[in-house]
């Protein structure tokens, strides 16, 4: 599913009403299902958008797991000290990948971008519960955070070479 | 003497087949006696030729092998009920005509009745509890193996085991024999002309590259034309890619007709020129389940190409399922894997005509292939030897001889027949689902018993994580099929694919489970509307 930026109201009865179903769901006898946090960001991704690529003070990171057909995009735009502004994030891909994606952009938020390189995907999956045959959607996540702060260094190097030019 | 005790054991076990045999049933040997058969670790005892003879009635046959234009659905007339209401409920009562027998089948593989599923979130008996029955909805990707294959294995490593061809002792004289009737049973299998056209590779993979990589690199050059199709498996399109690259030779796909999911073999004539010297295509698709018109597409060939053109034929998702007569379909170069057909993994063939192996350079340089060797050069041995350097897959050999024997019991025609029934009630039950877009051609075009399909609400890889929690086992991604899927729109699809082990019950359950998994997402709010307003963002990497 592609979560896009179309206009929605974050209900914030939403996440009780995302559990009372879910609730619901497994009162069927012994249907598995996802976990409610998974669920929660589904249902409600934090931080969907897109920021201009092209600023200098955005790192973009687009990162795909071909095999799965999932794809994330995610970015952050860093304050000069280091530390994340605001991050965004676009993801074609499963419940889980959404879920991770969404997760992974409100954990950077405040973290400078070093910090946020010791973000594991074990502890995403953790938090959001992932079934095993999931994790390697929280991989993707870490991946993604890693692209996004590489670009945005990548990009500091060369404004520091054009200065120095 | 070890040796003398294991003949002697199997000069009793074989007066036991014998005995077996006289009383089976004109319809195929009952799994009883399967299992009997396997126990008494016989499984060579018994000449595979004299239980065809028993049971293989109908020798390969035309008709069966392209699928007529006409469908009947079956089980129509005494078996369907209409019920009150408006129809919804017609497959309650459906039976499929040879249930009983397939049944009987089912019992002999074993891994059907593991349970799956615990993620070790629970402890103990509840863990257990919680596990699942496997309901397997995935052969395209591999198929279960009978006792009758297992215990080939097992048998061979533990009473033969030995290297094959010029053994100077009896038990690789044994070994050798029981490697080269697997190759007869192939020969047989496919109806080659000679044993000596049947070459043992790793898989189709393999089998394909072996073409691409001995015959076409050495035959073309810079003008020639491969043409290949927009749905092709991975293993079809990039050795071609490969030798189109080394050669200079000119690549071209005919592309898939996205409205019927079929072969479009009026652009096929557009592309063929007298200048082109391979056609390489899928005898069915691994993700539409479209079932290619090869006689057809041969004939056009054959009136168009240029007169040394090849024609090569992915039959991976065909040889396991229906007869495959390599006399009547009149291609040049037949590709399979053992695994998709209760063989082994790790072993597969090509078939070619003789002359034409016999006309190609090695493959691959070692032992067995050479006829003399000095150091300067050698000189090689004649197919199928030029083509198998080093020491054989001799264990999945036997295995897949075993595999092939264990069809050609039950009989090609019969497997075919069923599988038809399963193809129609799988898609006709599919197709009834809401929220479900089925690929490939219509209800009413005979494919084969697999079908691949999406969801608008629901992501492919969500629907197969929801029915794993069920148990059930279908694939989700691109099949190894990118282009096809580009073609069709679709990144990635969920894939349900049957055999002769699954049932009615199999197709019931499935469809039960996604339809609840389609309730679940269904319910859930959020944008999901998945309009891709982001231009920049494309879902295809």
């Amino acid at each position: 599913m592609l979560a896009s930026a179309t206009s929605r109201t974050v209900a914030k009865s939403a996440a009780s009403a995302a559990r009372a179903r879910l609730a619901a769901a497994s009162t069927i006898p012994q249907r598995r299902s996802y976990h409610e946090n998974i669920v929660e960001h589904y249902e409600n991704p934090r931080n969907v958008g897109s920021l201009n690529k092209n600023d200098n003070d955005v790192g973009t990171g687009l990162v795909g797991a071909p095999a799965c057909g999932d794809v994330m995009k995610l970015q952050i735009r860093v304050n000069d000290d280091g530390t994340i502004a605001e991050s965004k994030f676009k993801t074609f891909g499963c419940g889980s990948a959404i879920a991770s994606s969404s997760v992974a952009t409100e954990w950077i938020k405040g973290k400078s971008v070093d910090e946020v390189l010791a973000i594991k995907n074990t502890d995403i999956a953790q938090h959001l519960k992932l079934p095993p045959v999931k994790l390697h959607c929280s991989m993707l996540a870490e991946d993604a955070i890693r692209a996004a702060v590489g670009d945005w260094k990548e990009k500091q190097k060369k404004k520091g070479e054009k200065a120095a030019a | 003497m070890k040796m003398g005790s294991s003949l002697s054991s199997s000069v009793v076990a074989y007066g036991i087949a014998i005995i077996a045999i006289s009383t089976s049933t004109i319809h195929g040997l009952e799994s009883k006696r399967y299992a009997s058969l396997a126990r008494s670790n016989m499984a060579f005892a018994v000449p595979p030729s004299r239980r065809q003879q028993q049971v293989h009635s109908s020798s390969f046959s035309p008709s069966s092998l392209c699928m007529s234009a006409e469908v009947v659905p079956p089980g129509t007339t005494s078996n369907v009920k209409t019920s009150d209401d408006d129809g919804k409920t017609w497959w309650k009562e459906y039976k499929f005509k040879d249930a009983d027998f397939f049944e009987k089948v089912r019992q002999e593989f074993p891994i059907l009745s593991i349970k799956v599923g615990g993620d070790g979130s629970n402890d103990g008996a509840e863990e257990e509890e919680s596990m699942k029955e496997l309901i397997y909805l995935d052969s395209a990707a591999t198929s279960h193996k009978p006792l009758y294959v297992t215990d080939a294995l097992t048998s061979y490593y533990n009473k033969i085991n030995s290297n094959v061809h010029r053994g100077a002792h009896s038990l690789s004289r044994l070994a050798t024999s029981k490697y080269e009737k697997a190759r007869d049973s192939i020969a047989k299998f496919v109806n080659a002309y000679s044993r000596n056209e049947i070459v043992f590779t790793s898989g189709a993979t393999e089998s394909l590259n072996l073409v691409a990589s001995s015959y076409a690199r050495s035959k073309l050059t810079k003008g020639d034309e491969i043409i290949i199709t927009e749905m092709e498996h991975h293993s079809n399109i990039v050795p071609w890619q490969i030798v189109a690259q080394q050669t200079g030779a000119t690549l071209k796909y005919v592309p898939l007709n996205v409205e019927t999911g079929e072969f479009d073999i009026e652009t096929l004539d557009s592309l063929l020129t007298s200048n082109t010297k391979i056609v390489s295509f899928q005898h069915v698709s691994n993700v539409l389940g479209t079932i290619n018109p090869v006689s057809d597409i041969v004939t056009l060939v054959r009136s168009k190409a240029s007169p040394d053109c090849k024609i090569v034929l992915d039959a991976c998702q065909s040889v396991p399922h229906m007869p495959v007569n390599v006399q009547e379909l009149g291609v040049d170069f037949l590709a399979a894997s053992g695994h998709k057909m209760c063989g082994p993994t790790g072993i597969g063939f090509l078939w070619a005509h003789e002359n034409t192996l016999n006309d190609m350079p090695p493959y691959m340089g070692g032992g067995e292939m050479i006829d003399d060797v000095e150091m300067e050069k050698s000189t090689y041995a004649p197919s199928p030897a030029r083509f198998e350097a080093g020491t054989p897959a001799i264990a999945q050999s036997i295995g897949l001889g075993a595999a092939v024997d264990y069809l050609m019991n039950i009989g090609m025609d019969r497997i075919h027949a069923y599988e038809k029934e399963l193809a129609y009630y799988l898609r006709r039950r599919l197709c009834e689902v809401d929220g479900v877009k089925v690929l490939g051609p219509n209800e009413d075009v005979p494919t084969a018993a697999l079908v691949s399909f999406v969801c608008d609400y629901v992501h492919a890889s969500d629907l197969s994580t929801f029915l794993d929690m069920e148990g059930v086992a279908v694939r989700a991604g691109h099949h190894c099929c990118q282009p096809l899927h580009k073609a069709v729109g679709h990144s990635h699809s969920a894939r349900a694919s049957l055999y002769i082990y699954n049932n009615k019950e199999d197709i019931d359950k499935f469809i039960e489970h996604l339809q609840d998994t389609l309730s679940f997402f269904g319910s859930l709010e959020g944008d999901n509307d998945g309009d891709g307003s982001d231009e920049e963002f494309v879902p295809f990497i």
